[in-house]
């Protein structure tokens, strides 16, 4: 900060050889510059402004001045120790501070001294070591100890306080009594220091503290070494720290031990590559700075100083209705004041006298007016509404009670509702209608059977006939009489047997048609007659007779004699078990098997419950299906238990069917339902459908095609579409998909039978009219 | 509307007319196009004689006004309409109705002798008057085909397929009025339902329900190919052989290696095929409504070319006129003898409704004889004179 103001002032000083002038010059700048530091420090500072710069100021100008008047005045001052310092120093500061500790005196001193020694080297004079040693060693540790508040008064303005010339040479002074000047421009007086070799000794002699005394070369001025100055002479002599407090012996902390650590510190040398440029580095960079050339990378891009924030609106669509605005319900509406409320009324809104009676009487909550309509003689006349507050209060009631919330209609169209079922156009092919009659019959054909082949179809009725048909033209191409009503007819499903199981009355007959294949007639006639009585002959509940005569000419193979009345006959899929139904409520003997090869019967239940209506074989697996009024047991004939208990949820099942494949049942019964099992998931009905009016007599499933009928009393025949999916997850669809009406309902009979073509998707009725039908 | 630019035309040479287009009432059928062509004819000769004529719009009969058949056609009124004019199909004269003991399942006539085969288990020759002239018996169960193979002078080839799975080949002496069975055809397994023979005489071929075919030459070929029962059978020429089954589709077979060569498949079970070299097409008859005609060559083996609808019942019959490339007859479950001509695909040209039962079969000979036998125990035979008028033409 100096320098530029010294250095006009030095110009200043080389152009005028004036002091007077030069002193007017300066000193309103003393004052200025005193001025501006005096109220932020002490006089000190002042005090060392005025050193540095005068020193430079006032250098040349010194020389001019007397050199006695110095002379004396360091003789007068130099008889005084540090006390004549300190009031040396007061009288420097010039408003005598008395306040100024030992430190602060001390302070100065060193800064003095210490600049001594710089010079006192430079000289490199004959001078004695030892001091020169004792006084930087003093230096140092005034210094040290100074430490403790070094920057308590940190400015280079108070360094040496009372040495007014600055860092100098001494001997420039050394030929006067003092050395600088004060602020009123008087000597600053050097302390008397003319001691001959006697004072010298003599003070040796008397002054105990004559060993500790040094001379500040500075000032001059003798000084009193402390104790702890000397002791730290002492220390620094034995070659000791300067502090006392430093401990040269701390114990060593190994810093690389061979403990294993967490986070070890190594002492490995550096590798030699830490010291050589990375080349990869040196390639990236490189690399970096090709692409700043090319001006692929911006490296100095201007940073976004906008701050960000997040747009909630950013997608929000400015069209939408937004939810409060859709939501929004209007507060209710006060009404409109009327006639009523007018100062002057039509005479009609006013009260009569009972009316007003009334009113008084009425409920407050009741009034179908709050008020009473008063006619006033002008507005002027209206007195306050008394009744203000009170209102308005029940306002606000209705604004905070108002029922805010949007009752939501739900929207449903009907047809919705409505399951989706597909076309049945979709589902084709299935019958539609009525092809062929086959007329013959002259009573109800109460059961027909179609033939493996799907050549020949076969019929039993009440006019103790059984007929057999050509399919595709309904030709009757054989008529067998039976010696009873028919009730059941069966065809052998196996196609290498030709054989028709026909039960009238007690009796089963097997027939053989002679029709089909004339090689599998003669060969079931065969196996027949090669039948060859057991050594030991079991009892039987069935007798078993070959038909022999008449009989025999007419196709009769075996008789089979029941004890009653035989309902239904059915064959198992290989074709050589034939089960027969006697229904009997409550005796042992309803269901039996028998085995036409080895014309052997079974009573495969002990006990039967219930009244057995029909009986099933599983298509492919060894169950045994028994229907009984209410239930359909499934029983395994290998393990000989029952397995399954299905409940049709019906009264009365009239009739059953298995699917070919074996996982569902449908059941009929005569309270007009039809129900559809899945075997697999429950042993309730999957589906209950009650398309008809009356009662059903039979339904049949469709082996290839998905296609089940019943038919009923109603004289109509329903095809329904039963889909099941090998996706277990996709429900099984089953859509009615047609009614075939064509039987006449006689003796409030209708469709007795119906069965499914083998191959073609056509379905056959028979009607209590007499006629067999083929729906295709 | 109500005039039409129509110019006429014809390919008979007899009743040519100025070809120069006329100006017709839009609204006129075909009674009063008829009556313009007679007067244009009588102006032209005076010996003309009224003769109805048949119109045809774009190869179809006209069966409406012309008014509504252009819009239907999308014929622009502001053209001239080409008309084409045919003398009128007269309707077929029923001639003789031969009574049988049984339903007659089949009938195949020649020039001279009609054969029947019946439910009685006998085939029956005829004369063209309706007399009686041999019964051949020997079958053990219903006949349920019957073919004249050929004929050397008086003698004469016959064949008969039967339920009982044979089919027998008779020599049928008509001098001496003498029949004798040449050969007993066995090795179907199943009832024999159809029997045809190849255009050289030489060999024939046999459907039956055991699912096979099988040509009877030395050696016998056996052609197996069908799910279901084969319900009819006809050559279309000397190597090919064309089958119909219940599985639905018809086969076409090469008849010197037994290959299969194309496969037509319908939605119906079919009950008959007919094949005209004509207009080389298939007519079948299925179990349902319809008289379907098939392209037999076309690689889309199951687009139908035309439906015939107007039964009622299955169809059981189906035949192709031997002379005249647009008419067919068929025969169905209600009682319905139908004739047809393709060009007029919506209504028959004539129904032949003298059957009280289901009709069985037809046939049509080439001198001009349909013949319709059924489950009425009735051989109809009508005079069809139109085809011979038009096989000249």
């Amino acid at each position: 900060m100096r320098p530029t103001h010294s250095g006009t002032m030095s110009k200043l000083k080389n152009k005028k050889r004036n002091l007077e002038e030069n002193e007017d010059e300066q000193l309103p700048i003393f004052d200025k510059d005193g001025g501006k530091d005096g109220h932020l420090d002490d006089g000190d500072e002042d005090q060392g402004d005025l050193s540095d710069s005068e020193e430079s100021v006032f250098s040349g100008l010194e020389e001019s001045g007397s050199d006695s008047d110095d002379e004396e005045e360091e003789e007068e001052d130099g008889s005084e120790e540090k006390s004549s310092d300190v009031e040396e120093d007061k009288a420097a500061d010039g408003d005598g501070d008395d306040q100024l500790s030992a430190k602060e005196v001390i302070e100065p001193q060193t800064d003095g001294q210490h600049s001594k020694e710089k010079k006192k080297k430079k000289k490199a004079a004959g001078k004695e070591g030892g001091e020169e040693s004792v006084a930087s060693d003093r230096d140092s540790g005034l210094q040290i100890s100074s430490q403790v508040d070094e920057y308590e008064h940190d400015t280079s303005d108070e360094e040496d306080i009372r040495n007014t010339v600055g860092n100098i040479p001494m001997e420039w002074y050394k030929d006067y009594p003092h050395i600088g000047y004060d602020l009123e421009g008087k000597k600053i007086f050097k302390p008397i220091r003319n001691k001959d070799e006697l004072d010298e000794f003599l003070d040796k002699m008397e002054n105990p503290d004559y060993w500790r005394t040094v001379q500040d070369k500075m000032t001059g001025a003798d000084i009193r070494l402390s104790d702890e100055q000397v002791d730290l002479v002492h220390r620094l002599q034995q070659g000791k720290f300067g502090d006392v407090n430093f401990n040269e012996y701390e114990p060593a902390i190994d810093f690389f031990s061979n403990e294993v650590m967490i986070h070890p510190v190594t002492n490995r040398p550096q590798d030699k590559r830490s010291f050589i440029p990375s080349l990869i580095e040196k390639e990236k960079v490189g690399k970096l700075v090709h692409a700043i050339k090319m001006g692929w990378i911006k490296p100095h891009r201007p940073k976004e100083t906008t701050p960000q924030y997040y747009d909630l609106w950013a997608k929000e669509d400015p069209n939408s209705i937004l939810g409060r605005h859709k939501m929004h319900i209007p507060a209710p509406k006060m009404k409109l004041p009327g006639h009523e409320e007018s100062y002057n009324p039509p005479p009609e809104y006013l009260m009569s006298e009972e009316e007003r009676l009334a009113w008084e009487q009425q409920d407050p909550e009741y009034r179908k007016l709050s008020f009473l309509p008063q006619k006033l003689a002008c507005l002027r006349a209206v007195p306050a509404y008394s009744r203000f507050i009170h209102e308005r209060f029940e306002r606000c009631l209705d604004l905070y009670l108002c029922p805010r919330q949007r009752k939501m209609r739900v929207n449903v169209n009907p047809e919705d509702l409505i399951p989706k079922l597909p076309k049945p156009k979709d589902l084709q092919p299935f019958p539609t209608t009525q092809s062929l009659v086959y007329r013959g019959h002259s009573s109800l054909v109460r059961s027909i059977s179609i033939s493996p082949s799907g050549q020949w179809l076969v019929s039993g009725s009440d006019d103790c006939t059984v007929r057999f048909w050509e399919v595709s033209t309904a030709r009757c191409l054989k008529t067998v009489e039976v010696g009873g009503a028919v009730k059941g007819v069966a065809w052998n499903p196996n196609l290498s047997i030709c054989l028709v199981a026909v039960s009238y009355d007690d009796t089963v007959v097997l027939l053989n048609p002679g029709l089909g294949d004339r090689l599998v007639c003669t060969a079931t006639d065969q196996l027949i007659s090669s039948y060859e009585e057991p050594e030991e002959v079991k009892d039987q509940p069935v007798q078993w007779a070959v038909a022999e005569g008449e009989g025999h000419e007419q196709g009769h193979r075996l008789i089979l004699k029941h004890p009653k009345a035989v309902r239904q006959v059915t064959w198992h899929g290989k074709g050589d078990y034939l089960a027969c139904v006697i229904p009997d409520n409550g005796s042992s003997l309803q269901v039996v098997i028998h085995q036409v090869s080895k014309r052997r019967t079974q009573n495969p239940f002990r006990k039967n419950k219930g009244l057995v209506q029909c009986v099933s074989f599983h298509p492919i697996r060894p169950y045994f299906f028994v229907a009984t009024q209410r239930y359909v047991r499934v029983y395994n004939l290998i393990k000989q238990e029952l397995t399954k208990k299905l409940m049709a949820n019906c009264k009365w099942i009239s009739s059953m069917a298995i699917h070919p494949g074996g996982d569902n049942v449908i059941c009929g019964s005569y309270d007009c339902r039809l129900a559809w099992f899945d075997l697999d998931l429950s042993t309730k009905p999957y589906k209950v459908l009650r398309q008809h009016k009356k009662a059903l007599r039979s339904v049949a499933y469709h082996r290839h095609y998905p296609l089940f009928v019943s038919g009923s009393d109603d004289g109509n025949v329903i095809v329904c579409h039963g889909m099941v999916y090998n996706d277990l997850l996709q429900n099984p669809l089953i859509v009615p998909v047609k009614v075939l009406k064509g039987h006449t309902i006689t003796h409030d009979l209708g469709v007795l039978d119906v069965t499914f073509h083998p191959t073609q998707p056509w379905v056959f009725s028979s009607g209590a009219d007499g006629t067999v039908r083929l729906f295709t | 509307m109500s005039q039409v630019q129509a110019r006429f035309f014809t390919e008979n040479k007899k009743y040519l007319i100025d070809d120069v287009p006329f100006s017709i009432p839009a609204a006129s059928e075909v009674t009063d196009l008829s009556g313009v062509i007679n007067k244009l004819l009588e102006a032209k000769n005076d010996g003309h004689k009224h003769v109805e004529f048949d119109f045809l719009v774009q190869g179809q009969f006209l069966r409406t006004s012309l008014a509504s058949r252009m819009e239907t056609e999308n014929i622009s009124t502001e053209e001239v309409v080409e008309i084409e004019y045919v003398e009128k199909f007269t309707a077929p004269q029923p001639e003789e109705c031969v009574m049988h003991d049984d339903w007659i399942s089949s009938v195949e006539a020649d020039s001279e002798w009609i054969l029947t085969g019946s439910y009685d288990k006998t085939a029956r020759i005829w004369s063209m008057e309706g007399k009686a002239v041999m019964t051949v018996a020997g079958h053990t169960d219903v006949v349920k085909d019957v073919a004249w193979v050929k004929r050397d002078g008086l003698s004469s080839l016959l064949l008969t397929a039967s339920l009982d799975q044979t089919i027998m080949l008779w020599e049928w002496n008509s001098e001496r009025n003498k029949v004798k069975a040449r050969h007993c055809c066995r090795g179907h397994a199943g009832s024999v339902d159809t029997v045809a023979v190849d255009p050289t005489r030489t060999k024939f071929c046999s459907g039956s329900w055991d699912k096979m075919l099988k040509i009877w030459s030395t050696p016998l070929m056996t052609f197996s190919g069908h799910n279901e029962a084969v319900s009819s059978v006809l050559w279309m020429d000397a190597e090919e052989l064309c089958s119909a089954s219940w599985d639905h589709t018809i086969r076409l077979w090469d008849a010197e290696t037994g290959g299969q060569k194309n496969t037509i498949t319908g939605s119906k079970v079919f009950n008959c095929i007919s094949y005209s070299p004509l207009c080389r097409r298939l007519a079948s008859g299925s179990t349902d409504r319809h008289v379907r005609l098939w392209d037999p060559r076309s690689k889309d083996g199951s687009l139908v070319l035309l439906s015939l609808t107007s039964h009622n019942g299955w169809v059981t019959a189906v035949r192709w006129s031997p002379s005249h490339e647009h008419q067919l007859v068929s025969g169905s479950l209600d009682n319905v003898v139908k004739l047809w001509d393709t060009r007029s695909c919506k209504a028959p040209l004539y129904d032949l409704a003298a059957h009280e039962d289901k009709v069985m079969c037809v046939d049509w000979t080439e001198n001009g004889l349909i013949l319709s036998g059924g489950a009425d125990n009735k051989l109809y035979t009508y005079r069809y004179s139109a085809c011979v008028l038009d096989a000249g033409a």
